[in-house]
């Protein structure tokens, strides 16, 4: 990680711990608390109820606050707990079904490059001869929800809304939400109705640019003539305007081609 | 004495001894081989397979390798295989009269094994029992509640009885009964259900919940809500949204009325006489 972009985002990446340390943060709705004791490593997080979705602040600081006060407390025993702590952010496990907050239409021949923001996890891991992941942590809780076109076929998703901003000077710099670009065409003779939209994250890497804010790759989503088909291609690219940018995390599923080809009523509803 | 040891020792030597060593020899290498090739068979493609295939693929593969020893072994005891399969017909015949339950069971079992309408490791339901399937075998299914009792199911009462397999589909519907008081403005109440169902992250967004008016009951105003709920977080969700809308309702004065009578003494009789009480404490 370079340090231009360590010095920006400082809430992820690696974190020394002098002694029996601890150190709390605050990422939108989600606080954690990591605490160093001899032999251990204890991490505790909490969601904040009435949180503002517009509250986009995040801080990291030392704590006295014993991890055991809040809610959900892990404890990881190690013979010897040295080792930095590192914090990588990571897409969702499942895919992301965005609603946009006004349904839009996208009539026939049309192409419209949406911006679609999904919510991260944070992946904590103990650095020292080798990695060993603890515990991922989503920042903010995401409700279940099914997308298939029957309650017998279909996959279980993350539900989330978006504003579905069409332009890049309109998005709000969020360093808790990773911004995916989605260019969607529609070549099919009909209008496309876009409803809700299957975000696929599990395919996606994750980037980050020297601002501090999240991105993954392009992807682009074809309404196939007939109607029935849509065209699923990732991209590896990401907008101009948002050099430079490193890598943060791999895509959790791999799959072979970057072009897949989905019932339409799969992708897009 | 050395009568016995004689007829011993020309036994022995005879021909029949021997066909009966190689008999019993027979079955041994055959109880052997049958337990080793079926489990052998299971390792190689047993991991493409589930629970219910492999089970099925194991005990198919032993019986079959177990019952071409035991031919083996009747045929080397100079058994005439066609007079016996004849009589393993009368046989049966009888059998089957004799034990027409069993018969009936090991029937049952075959088809129930064909049919796959539950495998091992789902959770079913069978009149008032419900269970976690541990094994499914010819005679009987055997499940383990959730209060850790084990429960033998003849496989007759399966084949009769409808079965539900809790564990099939990967949601779930939960149906909220409620009732809310008549003078209750319905709008509200649902928008409160919808403002639920919407802040608890277990309910599914989609399927949508469902608001159906069920009646105008007796003392109050029956409504259904259904949420949807990823079945391994069905309990969770039960328990916490049945809280949250007690909850919802109380912030919001929504009353959920206790059963109500109302006395009416009928027009041509007097009213009730009502006695006031004062609580003015006596000096």
């Amino acid at each position: 990680m370079t340090a231009d972009v360590q010095a920006m985002t400082s809430w992820w990446g690696g974190f020394d711990f002098q002694g029996e340390q601890s150190k709390e943060w605050n990422i939108g709705p989600l606080k954690f608390i990591v605490q160093r004791l001899k032999n251990e490593w204890q991490i505790a997080h909490e969601y904040k109820d009435n949180f503002d979705a517009n509250n986009i602040t995040w801080s990291v600081k030392d704590t006295d606050q014993p991890s055991a006060s809040l809610s959900d407390n892990s404890r990881f025993i190690f013979q010897d707990a040295s080792g930095e702590l590192s914090i990588t952010p990571k897409l969702a496990d499942r895919p992301i079904i965005s609603r946009p907050l006004t349904p839009f239409n996208l009539t026939a021949g049309e192409e419209v490059t949406l911006y679609v923001s999904s919510s991260i996890w944070i992946e904590l891991a103990i650095n020292s001869a080798a990695k060993t992941v603890l515990k991922e942590i989503a920042i903010q809780r995401l409700s279940d929800t099914w997308f298939g076109p029957s309650t017998l076929e279909g996959e279980l998703c993350y539900a989330s809304t978006t504003h579905c901003r069409l332009s890049l000077d309109e998005l709000p710099h969020f360093t808790h939400r990773a911004i995916t670009p989605v260019l969607i065409c529609n070549k099919a003779d009909t209008t496309l109705s876009l409803e809700r939209l299957n975000l696929p994250a599990p395919l996606l890497s994750l980037y980050a640019a020297s601002n501090g804010q999240l991105w993954t790759p392009q992807i682009t989503l074809i309404r196939q003539k007939d109607g029935d088909m849509a065209e699923l291609k990732i991209e590896n690219t990401l907008p101009d305007d948002v050099q430079p940018v490193i890598q943060l995390s791999e895509p959790r599923n791999r799959v072979d081609s970057s072009v897949l080809f989905r019932a339409f009523n799969t992708v897009f509803s | 004495m050395n009568e016995f040891w004689a007829d011993l020792v020309n036994f022995i030597n005879s021909e029949q001894a021997w066909n009966i060593t190689r008999a019993v020899i027979l079955i041994a290498i055959g109880f052997v081989a049958a337990k080793l090739i079926s489990s052998a068979l299971l390792k190689t493609v047993g991991d493409k397979m589930d629970n219910h295939r492999a089970m099925l693929l194991k005990r198919g593969s032993y019986y079959l390798i177990l019952i071409l020893f035991l031919v083996s072994a009747l045929h080397q005891l100079g058994f005439n295989l066609s007079v016996l399969l004849g009589a393993a017909g009368v046989f049966t015949v009888a059998v089957g009269f004799a034990s027409q339950t069993s018969a009936s069971n090991l029937i049952s079992g075959l088809f129930l094994m064909a049919e796959r309408s539950f495998s091992i490791g789902d959770v079913i339901r069978i009149g008032t029992t419900t269970g976690e399937v541990l094994g499914i075998d010819l005679l009987s299914v055997k499940l383990r509640t959730f209060d850790n009792l084990f429960v033998r199911i003849p496989n007759e009462t399966l084949i009769k009885s409808e079965v539900t397999t809790l564990t099939r589909f990967p949601i779930r519907r939960l149906d909220i009964l409620l009732g809310v008081a008549y003078k209750e403005d319905l709008k509200k109440v649902r928008a409160v259900l919808g403002e639920v169902a919407n802040k608890n992250p277990l309910c599914l967004e989609e399927p949508k919940p469902l608001y159906i008016f069920q009646a105008f009951g007796e003392s109050s105003l029956d409504i259904q809500y259904s949420v949807w709920a990823k079945r391994e977080k069905f309990l969770e969700l039960k328990n916490s949204i049945h809280e949250e809308i007690k909850n919802a309702f109380d912030e919001q004065d929504i009353e959920i009325p206790f059963p109500h009578r109302t006395i009416y003494t009928g027009s041509a009789t007097a009213p009730f006489p009502i006695q006031s009480v004062s609580h003015t404490q006596p000096d």
